[in-house]
């Protein structure tokens, strides 16, 4: 794990107190309102190589309070959620080593390490008795694509994102009700004033309609 | 192995955004990890995951947050802690599973009952998942040829298809692929000649045989 943070020769190793002047975040970018997802990326690549604690304040700036949003928009009560959205700033200075820009966005990553955080903070809870067992990794997968699959993934990423924002109105709501509202789909159905089956093939509508937008017609 | 049956979008998406109760989500979790195309599903639904979150109004953090997070993380060797735990753990209680036919890596951390008779040719093991009591896993082992009496769910029924092959008067299901029942289908999957068929199965709500004396069997194994 240490020896992917290692600086270069000629850098100072790594030490706690890395000095400022040798951060690539520069104090305006670090101010700035909305970083790039190219700022973001380079900051997840220094705080991954180098130990960039600056990179990592950044990173926290931008992210910790979206994440924090996340957990309470999926019922988490505020100081709960204000603790876990630390923890989850934790595990990612600690899974930076993992981080792979070819892989997955900054952002994607991010999301991955908060919602594996939650299901396992929500599992602990859910079963006192085998704690011990209960704060290994949550079953979600950590999916390792075939190298040729990396290559086209940034680029698909950015399709994707593209993408959604071609999606109905209908469509796009029903998947941010799934990610980020407390409900279940049988809820999500109430609340629409929707059939649950209607919610389930809204959702693999909105899917494949994405699809589209990226492939072509179904392949 | 070529995989015909895949999770539906509405459960790969429940499961992407980590809001699957924990039986249905090993079962996914046991699918995707040998299946390429819903690795890809998932990893689009991820990015999906991660669009939307930046699109989130932000929730201001305590003053003293950042500071806190970074005495957190000089406080802890983590590496070494983690290591040395999981080199503790005691082996898990399995049921022998034939030549060939791995273990699901989503299981890595549950025990299961030893085969347990279930009827001719039928064998059966509870799965306990550490961080789930409640949830109704198990495993199916059924011998070529032989038939599971007909029922319906009054739920949901998931099943991931470990080795073997069965049909179910829809379709073929072979190793690697994944059925989702529920009320609307009365089915009686029968077991194809070759070998036995195993399945891995997580029940919400009951099992509804349709005969008595598989009604009683049903509730005897508390399926």
């Amino acid at each position: 794990m240490n020896t992917a943070r290692q600086s270069p020769a000629f850098l100072p190793s790594r030490t706690k107190s890395r000095a400022p002047w040798l951060s690539i975040v520069t104090l305006h970018q670090s101010r700035s309102a909305m970083p790039t997802s190219e700022e973001l990326n380079e900051w997840a690549q220094a705080m991954a190589r180098a130990g960039d604690r600056q990179a990592f304040a950044a990173l926290f700036k931008h992210f910790a309070p979206r994440v924090k949003s996340y957990l309470m928009r999926l019922g988490t009560s505020e100081p709960l959620a204000e603790e876990l959205a630390q923890e989850a700033m934790v595990n990612m200075w600690r899974k930076a080593p993992t981080f792979d820009a070819g892989r997955a966005s900054v952002s994607t990553w991010i999301f991955t390490i908060a919602r594996n955080l939650r299901v396992d903070h929500f599992r602990r809870q859910g079963n006192r008795a085998v704690e011990a067992d209960a704060d290994e990794e949550a079953d979600l997968p950590d999916l390792l694509p075939q190298p040729d699959e990396q290559l086209h993934i940034r680029q698909r990423e950015a399709e994707l994102r593209q993408a959604f924002l071609q999606l109905s109105a209908d469509q796009a709501q029903v998947l941010r009700l799934s990610f980020y509202e407390e409900q279940p789909h049988s809820q999500i159905a109430r609340e629409l004033g929707i059939p649950l089956g209607t919610v389930k093939s809204r959702v693999r509508l909105a899917m494949n309609h994405l699809r589209r937008l990226l492939d072509g017609p179904e392949r | 192995m070529t995989i015909q049956h895949h999770p539906d979008d509405d459960l790969l998406l429940a499961h992407a955004a980590g809001r699957l109760a924990g039986g249905p989500a090993v079962l996914i979790a046991s699918h995707v990890e040998l299946c390429a195309h819903c690795q890809r599903r998932t990893t689009e639904l991820e990015t999906i995951g991660g669009a939307l979150l930046e699109e989130l109004s932000p929730e201001a953090l305590a003053p003293e947050a950042l500071a806190r997070t970074l005495a957190a993380i000089d406080a802890a060797p983590v590496a070494d802690a983690v290591v040395s735990k999981r080199a503790r753990q005691a082996p898990r209680r399995r049921p022998a599973l034939p030549d060939g036919v791995a273990w699901p890596r989503a299981l890595q951390h549950c025990s299961a009952t030893p085969w347990r008779w279930l009827g001719p040719g039928m064998r059966w093991s509870r799965v306990t998942l550490p961080h789930d009591a409640a949830a109704n896993v198990f495993l199916l082992r059924i011998g070529a040829g032989k038939q599971l009496p007909e029922h319906t769910h009054s739920d949901c029924e998931l099943t991931q298809v470990l080795c073997g092959t069965f049909h179910d008067g829809r379709a073929l299901f072979g190793p690697g692929d994944f059925d989702e029942a529920d009320r609307s289908f009365h089915h009686q999957p029968t077991v194809q000649p070759g070998g036995d068929c195993i399945c891995l199965a997580s029940v919400s709500g009951r099992v509804l045989f349709k005969g008595v004396i598989a009604r009683t069997l049903g509730a005897l194994v508390g399926m």
